[in-house]
């Protein structure tokens, strides 16, 4: 959520312009408001560490090449930073499912989260890891067509023109996978004992 | 028992009756000799209150206040069997539902299976659920990798001491100027533009005396002035005529040079 707010307290068309010109200080600035964000979706979609690190460097270099076609006046910089980098992950996400041989996607057991503590006792901040972990268990366990749905419906909190544009199919076809993703989503997590009444 | 005389009843009677004295249904005369003896006994006037007030209660807690109750749904799945909604046309809609875009006949349909069915009565509360533990998932973003952030800069810009790189004032000055150029917004009005300037340079060339847009502006208001003069001669009753000097205003002006 903090990368969030700082991304949208950038002044894009100037850090840009400057970037251009060859500043590196507009560059890092730039990698330094966007990384986290981009690395945490990068993750999302592979569960792994190490593939959100390297996707996520191929996300920057693809941006650096591409400041050029920026264009302050069809939105701002973050909009169009995180447009490029959701293309790049979803494609990626999808080449590496047809693909399998080529995933570097661990097992999301073995992964340890980091997650910064914001206070509340130690037993909250555990709990939070649990729930955070058995959310990406069961959000891995949805087929590749839920599981881009769900991701940028209720984790990227798109909205349903929005994904349609990005994923190139009818409305119809997301309404019908956000809903049928949140119904499996919320079976597996049941059955994880995640969500129970 | 008749209670003809509001002195026969005592305090053991007045409980007696108490019951079917609030229903009204006692004879007019007991009836009577009820409320005068609660008039006259504050312990059976304090108990009628209590009894009154239970009763209140009671009558508002019969009330359901459910929108839908399992009863009713019940009722209405046994009369209106078409009207039933098998568990995967459910599921299509609870995200509508959720949203709130069900039409009201498909909304009572859907809200009637989920008070009905045992299997999809706790699906809408696991999905929210489910939808909660998402976004509690999100708050909590995972920090960058150690070293992350300087290997971007490595195989963008080739070094991670970003801030060393200055642009040079070429560049600046480039970059500057591109941010100030006027940019025709609209594609279409391209060929206006051109034909606006190919009309200037065509104007420069026949009107003005030495080729440049200051003659084209010279020339353009000594041909205004002598209209002007034309128009208020006319106006005067002077003939054109009698003046041969002043030539009248042609629609073609060619350079006076040639």
């Amino acid at each position: 959520m903090e990368a969030v707010k700082a991304a949208a307290a950038v002044n894009g068309a100037d850090l840009v312009r400057r970037c251009r010109a060859g500043d590196g200080a507009a560059w890092e600035e730039i990698v330094s408001t966007f990384s986290r964000r981009i690395f945490n979706l990068a993750f999302r979609f592979t569960s792994s560490v190490e593939a959100a690190e390297d996707l996520t460097q191929e996300v920057f270099i693809r941006i650096y090449k591409t400041l050029g076609q920026y264009d302050a006046k069809q939105g701002d910089l973050s909009n169009w930073l995180m447009r490029l980098a959701r293309n790049l992950i979803i494609d990626d996400y999808r080449h590496r499912q047809r693909n399998p041989q080529n995933t570097m996607a661990e097992d999301v057991e073995e992964h340890t989260f980091h997650l910064k503590a914001v206070g509340g006792s130690m037993q909250k901040e555990m709990e939070r890891r649990e729930t955070a972990r058995q959310v990406q268990e069961g959000i891995d366990k949805l087929p590749t067509d839920l599981r881009t749905c769900v991701i940028l419906r209720d984790l990227e909190e798109l909205s349903y023109q929005e994904i349609v544009e990005l994923l190139k199919i009818p409305e119809g076809t997301v309404k019908s996978r956000i809903n049928r993703g949140r119904i499996e989503l919320a079976k597996i997590l049941r059955r994880m004992r995640v969500v129970n009444m | 028992m008749n209670y003809q005389d509001e002195k026969n009843i005592d305090c053991s009677g007045f409980e007696e009756h108490l019951t079917d004295y609030l229903d009204g249904v006692l004879e007019r005369g007991t009836h009577k000799a009820v409320a005068a003896h609660a008039l006259r006994c504050p312990l059976c006037h304090s108990l009628l209150n209590e009894v009154k007030a239970a009763l209140e209660v009671c009558h508002e807690i019969a009330v359901p206040k459910q929108p839908l109750t399992k009863l009713e749904a019940r009722i209405l799945a046994v009369t209106m069997p078409e009207t039933a909604m098998p568990c995967a046309e459910f599921e299509d809609y609870l995200t509508d539902y959720m949203d709130g875009f069900l039409p009201a006949a498909l909304f009572h349909r859907w809200e009637r299976h989920a008070v009905l069915c045992e299997k999809c009565t706790d699906l809408p509360g696991e999905v929210v659920r489910s939808i909660a533990a998402c976004y509690t998932y999100k708050m909590d973003e995972l920090p960058l990798p150690e070293g992350l952030h300087a290997k971007i800069l490595q195989t963008t810009i080739g070094t991670e001491n970003a801030k060393a790189m200055k642009a040079s004032w070429n560049s600046q000055i480039g970059e500057w100027i591109r941010s100030w150029s006027f940019p025709i917004l609209v594609p279409q009005f391209a060929p206006v533009a051109m034909m606006f300037i190919f009309a200037v340079f065509i104007l420069a060339q026949t009107i003005s005396a030495d080729g440049s847009i200051s003659g084209m502006y010279q020339k353009s208001f000594e041909l205004a002035e002598q209209t002007y003069q034309q128009g208020a001669g006319i106006l005067g009753g002077e003939n054109a005529q009698q003046n041969p000097n002043r030539e009248p205003v042609q629609g073609t002006f060619v350079n006076e040079g040639n």
